[in-house]
Order: C-alpha cells, then sequence, then structure tokens
C-alpha cells in the first residue's frame, strides 16, 4: 500500500497472517479498498474470506502483518473500537436481534455508534423507506423471511454511517428475485453514503456483478486481484474452484 | 397494545400508553402490598414491610442480571454494605462506643438521619459497584458467576471480622427502625422507578442487545464492558438503599442475615418471576417474598390454621435454593415468560419463545474469535450451491 493511497480514505490489510494452533488460516494477506469502491473478496470453501473479515472486523487476532484504516493502525483495537471508528460489518445468517423489530434493529445500529435515539429514529426511518423495508418495520426480526433479514442485516451496518462496510455472505441462500433487492441496498451505500465495501459470497455472479475488483483467495492467500472480467477468465481461478481437469475440459 | 386502540389511536399515543402502563403495573402491585400491609395486624404488617423491602432487593438485582443477561452472586454484598453503613450511622453514638470500641473515627462519632442513612447506603453501595464492576465487568458466563460469589465471600469475611469496620460477628442493635409501611412502599417504588428509567435508556437497550447476541452487538459497536458497567453500579445503588431499608426495618442486623440465604432467596425470586422483566422482578418479589416471610417466621415456630410448627432451621434457605434450580431447569423465563406487565395482561406472546434461557451460566460475550464463524465453516451449504458461469458477462 503506497503512503499515497492513505491519504484517501482507505482501509488496508498489509501481509495479514492469521494463524489458529499452528495453522494459518490467512496467510500473508495484502489488500486495500478505498471508500466509494465494492471489492469483491472470493475463494473456494476455507479459502480464509470469512477469517479475513474477522481479522479486519476485530473478531480475529491477527498473527502477522498490520490492517490499518485511513493510514492509522487498527489491529489492536477491539470491534466495538472499529465500529465507533467507521468500521462497520454484518454477520453470515444476519445475526439480528430476534425479539426486536426491523426499526429497533436498524435503530440500535445508529445508537451504539453514538447517535442519540432521536437521531437514531430519523436515520432508521430514512433507510427504511430507501431499502423497501418501511412496511416491515414493526415486524419482529425472528419473523421476517431470510432474504429481508440479510437487507435488515445490511440496514443495520448501514446506518452507522460507516466509511467502510463489510458483508459477510450477505446473498447466502436468498432466492433470485431477492439478490436484486439486496444489491440496490449494497449500491446505495457504496454510492449513496460514499462507503467502501468488502463483499464475501459464495453467489459468484453476485459478487461480480456489484464489484470494481475483486480478490480471489485459495489457502489463505491471494490468487488473482483484478477486474470481474478479468477474475472471470483467469485460469487459476477457474482451477481453485473446478480443478485442473474441469479447467482443461472449459478452456476447449 | 389492544385490538381496539390500535385501530383508534395513532402509534406514538399507543406508545406512550403501553409504557405508561408497563410503568404503572409494577407499582399499582406495591400499592396493593402496602394497602392490605397497613391493615394487617402488628406482626403481620412486619411481614408486609418485608415483602416491600425484599422486592426492592429483588429490583435492584434485575438492573443487572436481567437486562445483562449475566448471573450475579454478588449483589447482597452491596445489601450488606448499604445495611451496615446505614445501621452504624444511625446507631446512637453511646452504643456504638459499648458494642464496637474499635470502629474507625469517621464511623464512630457522625450520627445521620433516617434519610440521609439512605442516601449515603445508595451511594456506598454505587461506588462499591464501581470499583468491583470495574475489574468483572471484562468477564462473562460462568467465570463472571464465580468472580460475583467470590465478592459476596469477600464482603461477608471483612464483615464478620474486621471490627474497625463494625461489630465483627455479632449485632449492630438500637438502629432506629424507621422502615415502617410507607417508607418501604416509598423506598420500593424509587426501586422500581429507577429500573424503569433506566431500562428506556440508550445504554440499556444497547446492554439488553448485548444479551441476545453479544457478537452482534460488538460488531455494531457496542462496549459491553461500560454498559455491563452501568448497569452494575445502578444495581449497586439500588441494593446499597435497599440495604438500608432493610435495616431500618429489622431494627438490628449481623452480617449472617446478609448472606447466602438472602442471596439464594432473592435470585429465586427473580428467576421465579421471570428475571428480564421489570414486571417478573416486582411479581417474584411480591409473591415469593410472601413465602420468604412465612418460612423465616416457621423456622422460629409459626401458627396456621390453628396448628402450631417449626420449621428445621435452615430448611427456608433449602427451598428457596430448590425453586432457584428447579425455576432454572424448568420454567427459566419465569411466571410472567419476561413479559412487561401489559403483554402479560393482554396475553401477548413471550419473547423467544424457543431461546435462550434467561441468564447465563456460561458463555461468552464475544471475546473470542470461536465464536465468529471462521474458515470454511459457515460456507458449506453455500458452496454445494455456487453459481459461477465461466467467460458470461456478469448481470
Amino acid at each position: 500500500m503506497s503512503s499515497e493511497s492513505e491519504t484517501v480514505q482507505v482501509l488496508a490489510c498489509h501481509a495479514v497472517t492469521v494463524a489458529y494452533a499452528g495453522l494459518r488460516a490467512v496467510s500473508s494477506v495484502s489488500f486495500a479498498v478505498r471508500r466509494g469502491e465494492v471489492v469483491g473478496l472470493i475463494g473456494p470453501n476455507g479459502a480464509g474470506k470469512t477469517t479475513l473479515v474477522n481479522a479486519m472486523s476485530g473478531f480475529a487476532q491477527i498473527s502477522e502483518g498490520s490492517i490499518t484504516l485511513n493510514g492509522a493502525e487498527v489491529s489492536h483495537l477491539a470491534p466495538e473500537h472499529r465500529a465507533h471508528r467507521g468500521l462497520a460489518r454484518t454477520f453470515q445468517h444476519g445475526r439480528l436481534f430476534k425479539d426486536l423489530s426491523a426499526r429497533e434493529n436498524i435503530e440500535l445500529g445508529a445508537l451504539a455508534v453514538g447517535c442519540s435515539g432521536r437521531e437514531a429514529r430519523r436515520r432508521a426511518a430514512a433507510l427504511l423507506e430507501e431499502t423497501g423495508l418501511l412496511s416491515l418495520a414493526g415486524v419482529p426480526a425472528n419473523e421476517l423471511s431470510h432474504g429481508d433479514q440479510q437487507r435488515v442485516s445490511v440496514a443495520r451496518a448501514v446506518v452507522a454511517g460507516p466509511a467502510f462496510l463489510l458483508l459477510d455472505e450477505p446473498a447466502a441462500g436468498l432466492p433470485a428475485e431477492s439478490l436484486a433487492e439486496l444489491g440496490t441496498v449494497i449500491e446505495q451505500a457504496r454510492s449513496g453514503r460514499d462507503a467502501g465495501v468488502v463483499v464475501i459470497d459464495h453467489n459468484v455472479e453476485f459478487v461480480m456483478g456489484l464489484s470494481d475488483r475483486v480478490v480471489v483467495l485459495d489457502h489463505g492467500q491471494v490468487l488473482v486481484e483484478g477486474a470481474p472480467d478479468y477474475v472471470r477468465h483467469h485460469e487459476e481461478v477457474l482451477a481453485a474452484y473446478f480443478g485442473s481437469v474441469a479447467t482443461e475440459g472449459l478452456s476447449r | 397494545m389492544a385490538g381496539g386502540a390500535r385501530g383508534v389511536l395513532p402509534e406514538p399515543a399507543r406508545a406512550r400508553l403501553r409504557l405508561a402502563a408497563e410503568a404503572l403495573g409494577p407499582l399499582a402491585l406495591i400499592a396493593i402490598v402496602a394497602l392490605v400491609g397497613a391493615q394487617l395486624s402488628t406482626a403481620d404488617k412486619t411481614d408486609a414491610i418485608n415483602v416491600l423491602v425484599i422486592t426492592a432487593i429483588v429490583v435492584g438485582l434485575y438492573v443487572f442480571i436481567g437486562n445483562s443477561g449475566v448471573i450475579s452472586f454478588g449483589q447482597i454484598s452491596f445489601v450488606a454494605i448499604g445495611a451496615f453503613a446505614a445501621a452504624i450511622w444511625t446507631t446512637p453514638v453511646g452504643t456504638r462506643d459499648a458494642t464496637m470500641p474499635d470502629l474507625f473515627g469517621f464511623l464512630a462519632s457522625p450520627r445521620l438521619t433516617n434519610l440521609e442513612s439512605l442516601l449515603v447506603a445508595a451511594g456506598l453501595g454505587a461506588v462499591m459497584s464501581l470499583v468491583v464492576g470495574l475489574a468483572l465487568m471484562r468477564l462473562s458466563g460462568l467465570s463472571a458467576g464465580i468472580a460475583t460469589f467470590a465478592v459476596l465471600e469477600i464482603t461477608y469475611n471483612v464483615l464478620a471480622n474486621w471490627e474497625k469496620i463494625g461489630p465483627g460477628p455479632t449485632v449492630i442493635a438500637n438502629v432506629p427502625a424507621t422502615t415502617g409501611i410507607p417508607q418501604a412502599a416509598i423506598g420500593c417504588a424509587i426501586a422500581i422507578a429507577a429500573a424503569f428509567g433506566y431500562q428506556r435508556t440508550r445504554s440499556c437497550r444497547l446492554l439488553r442487545a448485548s444479551r441476545a447476541d453479544a457478537l452482534a452487538a460488538r460488531g455494531i459497536g457496542v462496549s459491553i464492558f461500560r454498559h455491563r458497567l452501568i448497569a452494575f453500579v445502578l444495581s449497586g445503588a439500588i441494593c446499597g438503599f435497599a440495604g438500608a431499608l432493610y435495616v431500618h426495618e429489622l431494627g438490628s442486623v449481623s452480617v449472617t442475615e446478609l448472606y447466602l440465604a438472602l442471596t439464594f432467596s432473592t435470585l429465586s425470586m427473580l428467576v421465579v418471576g421471570g428475571s428480564q422483566s421489570l414486571w417478573g422482578a416486582t411479581m417474584g418479589g411480591t409473591l415469593l417474598g410472601v413465602l420468604y416471610s412465612f418460612l423465616s417466621n416457621a423456622v422460629s415456630g409459626t401458627t396456621v390454621f390453628g396448628l402450631s410448627f417449626t420449621l428445621p432451621n435452615g430448611l427456608n434457605t433449602i427451598i428457596f435454593a430448590v425453586l432457584f434450580v428447579g425455576a432454572l431447569m424448568l420454567a427459566p423465563r419465569g411466571l410472567t415468560r419476561n413479559r412487561e406487565f401489559l403483554a402479560v395482561a393482554l396475553g401477548e406472546r413471550a419473547p423467544h419463545p424457543r431461546g435462550p434461557v434467561a441468564i447465563a451460566l456460561a458463555g461468552g460475550d464475544g471475546e473470542s474469535p470461536g465464536d465468529v464463524e471462521t474458515g470454511s465453516s459457515g460456507g458449506e451449504a453455500a458452496s454445494r450451491s455456487v453459481k459461477f458461469t465461466p467467460g458470461q458477462p456478469s448481470p
């Protein structure tokens, strides 16, 4: 990461390694995301995508390397302190507060970063309208469909007004019709709020469609990084996903 | 809200009405206990006062345990500190000189009024809980439970043995018995009002979010330590205050009265009532408070329908300990199923009917990376439906 890139608002991993009991789940990974940019993080199962997002958000301790936010090292900060510095994340399966309504879940996202109750209500109302969730505002989270839970989860992260947004499998298990709605929410976070977005998902087409740039991880290391079309045709990526025999077949 | 009100009143008015009803329910129950108690004989009136004071203690427990979901066996320490402070500083100086000759000077001479002693007890409860909380609130689950138990043990042993701050293992006598029905009822109402006001705050909403899902709460920026500490200090203040009410009810106190029996009894009341609602704490405190008074009397001999009997010493404590464990195992959401007054009155569904138990004896607060899906763990199902079409344009 050049020092020039650090003067603009950048979330960056510098040779990050995460090891559990001797196993290197992530090995010397470097990449960065700027505000207003969507970076897709893809890779086969076990590639280290979620571990990397956990490390970036403070839920996994890094063994080597560093993570910087706008040039300042945040590797030592707890997740809640990173959130206050503008780094929001979602979790696999949403992890909504199930007894609370969609509105209350979103309000909490604002309250948690210091907004007053009035400001949290205002932000939540605006976001509910913007994301088409207004009619579901009073519905308890555990009564929402999976797709709506995912949208509320993203809205709960977006309401804090983060500079960077880490989305962990937001499209998992969603039917095709819900993907477009989710994509709109993410696109609004990027273009409307100038957030830098890192999105992990197994639905590679969904990620490719959203991303300006794609980083492919395999065995905890960066395999390829580039524009979606470049990555899509990259032989190593095809091999990582489908194996060399399948790749040979595809390339014919 | 009721079906009729739903159609007639706009949403903000319904919310305010609901809020008022949720506060008034517990306060009305206290008023009923006070009014009934005022009509009773002098002996039975004492039981009514006891029920009100015990309920104030249970509400103090609720503020921390109910809102954080973290069990604490140490809150009775703050009751003991409040009770000892109020007792020592309101006992006549002559009595202090005679029964506690080794007291520190600042304890030996000043004499406080009843009201001053209540306020000082609340303040001391808050300060002590702040000191303890700064060390303990980073713990959660089983470690927090064990650590708070250690606090109870330390407090008990210090009060029982250090004669510079009290009578040691003997009794503080001649404490002005100022807690009658009015003081007990007003004191309990103040505890309920404080708990109710607190649960409307931003801090309490965030603490409850951490109770529901600590990991998700941290992910959105909730400092669990800070919000647990706030609840712990408020709980300590209410417990200290209730301790002062208690000692002014009894007229004398020894440290053994503020130890295990009271800990398990009040925890039982909270869990049996429903530990995650103010209505549950109030219901548990009043209903089981009656049982507590009855059993306490029965240990020293009582008469029911002309039948006189005496329970073996300690059986009252055993009964409450069994109630505590039984409620945790069989009905962890308690009588109210963790619903507030209006939800119970309207028969509304309980929150998370198949959710976790009311309070956590084990479990973390999202500190460990293992609490987050790591590596491949989360993507097994999704990996079988990877949609990657080489060579086709993105949508």
